[in-house]
């Protein structure tokens, strides 16, 4: 039965509302208000400087009926399974690294965290060189003659390498707050239980850390469905394996910006926001399998 | 808890005043009854010219300010339509014959066919006036400047291989045979022919005949027979061990190439020589310009062409009536502010006679670039293809034209494509 509220308890919750009312308002005006507007724009024909007619469903079975969208879709999906478990594997690892006692952790930590703030135009230069075909250092060291950047099959690994190595930093924080909130008793019980560090780390960490892990796993799925700057950054649209890397939010700036037809573009943004529900769906049911609450 | 409340209060109040303000300053951002213009540019190599300019009309009108702004050319373009969709255009803009057409005809622009009372725009030429006209053929923006496209080529190379230089009587048979014989001599690449328009293959498809759209832009060119022989001419290049190929040139650009000493020519616009002059020094007196070599058995004409483009300065329609932004264009079109352009050495000015300053411009270097070829191919300057749709077909064609360089279609399917897709948009207007 709800109890209803004393006075002084009401006034507390209009207090409560005004508190976070401009957090609510910038999230109505800057989020909310653009997602309807391009829910709307889907179904609508868009001439230039903003005029459209309603086009009901033509934009959707014109982007289905697309080679184009289908292959995007498809290198937004292979970008996420190229990138997602390598990062979280490896992030998780450093993140066990920087947990462990080594000297200048604090230095470790702070190089770890860097590409972070790096600017990400900045990075993908700085790889584009490193890629170069002809004069890149990745090529001299491995003494390779491999177009990183302009064979259909190496472009999309080379933007997932680097996808991997800006995103680590993060990840690998996130993670190590949740190694530091797993208490060092666990770890001494089993060490006179006679536990191997092995043994250790898949039934005490793994366990511990699982709900960090699943915040982490989400929110790098995210990102890397949206993805969009980087590989804009790596792939110019001169190149012309553009159509095997472009993600989705690529294709869309490209439909959007440059070939100015933001309905149609808008229609993909839907696609790629019910691609993500689904996919986040999934792993809310998954992780009923994985993920573990009871500390 | 009262002193909590109080602060919250406060805090409040100050954010929506910030709102307010916020709000205020963007709807000033049209109006300039104050005095205080904008002027919106893309190009950071003309930075300076403009703010000469602006600085020189502050000179002489001290009521009049005028703020030079610099964004990079693919955000100008998604500004720019989204500040004309909402109203809010800068007071003065430069305008690309790419766009012109796009945004006059929906009535975005300010008719500034009789901004002068006398004849200054009789000072301009036929192609100039023609790249600021809206499709009913009236002046939409006041020229700025107009180009050409140039052959760059490294001496030092031609001199190990024992080429003499190019010049006017070069065919592009002389270019291909300069080529191999650099290639053989130095093993660097020849002529670097990529994937772009005008500062490429355009110029091709002219020199024979050919042509992109045609005369009354009803319909494109590619299914033409001159126009698909000058397209097989230019494309095929890349398959001699001399030219690199599209994957190369989307790595490095053929400019980076040619300035690190990868190459022995490339075409270039005359709007970037100032540029390459001040970015290389080390490399002023290895490498000149010549004027485009001629197609040796055109279709039609005589074989010579140049692709002239040319911006426009100009303003919102909403500016109509508004005597300072016009007053100010009206001098930007004037012989003393195109002259004042022309005397930096990036783009040449429009009004003709300011030739000879944009020449002088680069007697500041030890090394005196031939850049007199760029004005005698005005002679026989094509004017820069553009339409009211070309917006909406530029982007396809150059991915089709990616498509036919990856061989993923044949040339000739290819361009009865960009024929298709052309005809397209025009037929939808």
């Amino acid at each position: 039965m709800r109890k209803a509220l004393s006075p002084a308890a009401r006034k507390e919750q209009h207090w409560a509302w005004l508190m976070v009312a401009p957090t609510i308002i910038g999230l109505l005006v800057l989020n909310y208000y653009p997602l309807i507007q391009t829910f709307i724009l889907s179904f609508s024909k868009t001439k230039t400087f903003g005029a459209s007619t309603f086009n009901g469903i033509n934009n959707y079975i014109e982007m289905f009926q697309s080679p184009e969208f289908w292959k995007a879709t498809w290198n937004t999906i292979l970008f996420c399974i190229l990138t997602v478990p390598v990062g979280i594997i490896l992030a998780l690892l450093v993140a066990i690294l920087l947990n462990a006692k080594v000297k200048f952790k604090s230095g470790f930590r702070a190089i770890y965290f860097l590409p972070m703030v790096c600017a990400p135009a900045a990075i993908a230069m700085v790889w584009r060189w490193m890629f170069n075909g002809e004069y890149g250092i990745i090529n001299t060291v491995l003494g390779t003659k491999i177009s990183w950047l302009t064979d259909s099959k190496t472009a999309i690994v080379a933007c997932a390498i680097v996808a991997i190595w800006s995103s680590i930093g993060y990840d690998a924080v996130l993670l190590l707050s949740g190694l530091q909130n797993i208490s060092k008793s666990y770890y001494e019980a089993a060490r006179i239980d006679g536990a191997s560090r092995v043994k250790q780390f898949f039934s005490i960490t793994l366990p511990m850390i699982s709900p960090t892990l699943f915040v982490t796993l989400i929110m790098r799925l995210m990102s890397s469905l949206k993805v969009y700057d980087l590989i804009y950054m790596m792939i110019d649209q001169s190149n012309p394996v553009l159509p095997d890397v472009q993600s989705l939010m690529y294709l869309f700036y490209r439909e959007a910006f440059v070939a100015g037809n933001k309905g149609y573009a808008s229609a993909i943004v839907i696609w790629t926001i019910f691609l993500i529900g689904i996919v986040t769906v999934i792993q809310f049911i998954g992780q009923k399998k994985w993920v573990n609450y009871d500390v | 808890m009262k002193h909590l409340k109080r602060t919250a209060v406060f805090l409040m109040a100050a954010a929506m005043a910030l709102t307010v303000t916020a709000c205020g300053n963007s709807g000033s951002g049209g109006g300039s009854s104050d005095g205080k213009l904008t002027m919106q540019i893309w190009d950071t190599a003309q930075r300076d010219a403009m703010q000469s300019l602006a600085d020189a009309y502050h000179e002489e009108n001290p009521d009049v300010t005028i703020e030079v702004q610099v964004t990079s050319w693919d955000e100008y373009w998604t500004k720019l339509e989204a500040a004309a969709g909402s109203g809010n255009l800068p007071d003065i803009f430069w305008m690309h014959t790419n766009q012109i057409l796009l945004y006059a005809d929906n009535d975005m622009l300010a008719d500034v066919t009789d901004l002068y009372d006398d004849d200054t725009y009789s000072h301009y030429s036929d192609i100039s006036i023609a790249n600021t006209m809206g499709s009913d053929g009236r002046m939409y923006g006041v020229p700025k400047d107009k180009d050409t496209i140039c052959l760059v080529y490294n001496k030092e190379m031609f001199d190990q291989a024992g080429v003499s230089y190019p010049d006017e009587t070069w065919t592009w048979d002389d270019l291909t045979e300069a080529s191999q014989k650099i290639y053989d001599a130095t093993g660097k690449y020849g002529y670097m022919a990529y994937c772009d328009e005008q500062l490429g293959y355009w110029n091709f498809v002219y020199q024979n005949g050919g042509y992109i759209l045609n005369d009354d832009k009803t319909a494109a060119g590619f299914d033409q027979q001159a126009t698909i022989d000058a397209m097989k001419f230019y494309i095929g290049l890349q398959q001699n061990d001399w030219c690199p190929d599209q994957t190369y040139f989307a790595e490095t650009a053929p400019g980076d190439a040619f300035f690190s000493g990868q190459g022995a020519m490339y075409m270039e616009g005359d709007w970037t020589l100032m540029d390459k002059m001040k970015n290389y020094p080390e490399m002023q007196g290895k490498w000149d310009v010549a004027v485009l070599p001629k197609c040796p058995s055109p279709a039609s004409g005589d074989g010579r062409a140049t692709i002239s483009n040319g911006l426009c300065y100009a303003t919102s329609a909403k500016n109509q009536d508004n005597e300072t932004v016009m007053n100010f264009l009206k001098w930007l079109g004037s012989e003393e502010a195109q002259k004042l352009q022309s005397s930096y050495g990036t783009a040449i000015s429009a009004y003709e006679g300011c030739e000879d300053e944009w020449v002088a411009a680069f007697d500041q270097f030890d090394y005196k670039l031939n850049v007199q070829a760029c004005i005698d191919e005005f002679d026989y300057a094509v004017q820069s293809v553009n339409d009211a749709t070309r917006p909406v077909w530029k982007s396809k064609v150059n991915d089709e034209m990616l498509k036919i360089y990856g061989g993923q279609v044949s040339v000739d399917e290819g361009l009865k494509n960009c024929n298709d897709i052309i005809n397209q948009a025009i037929a939808e207007g």
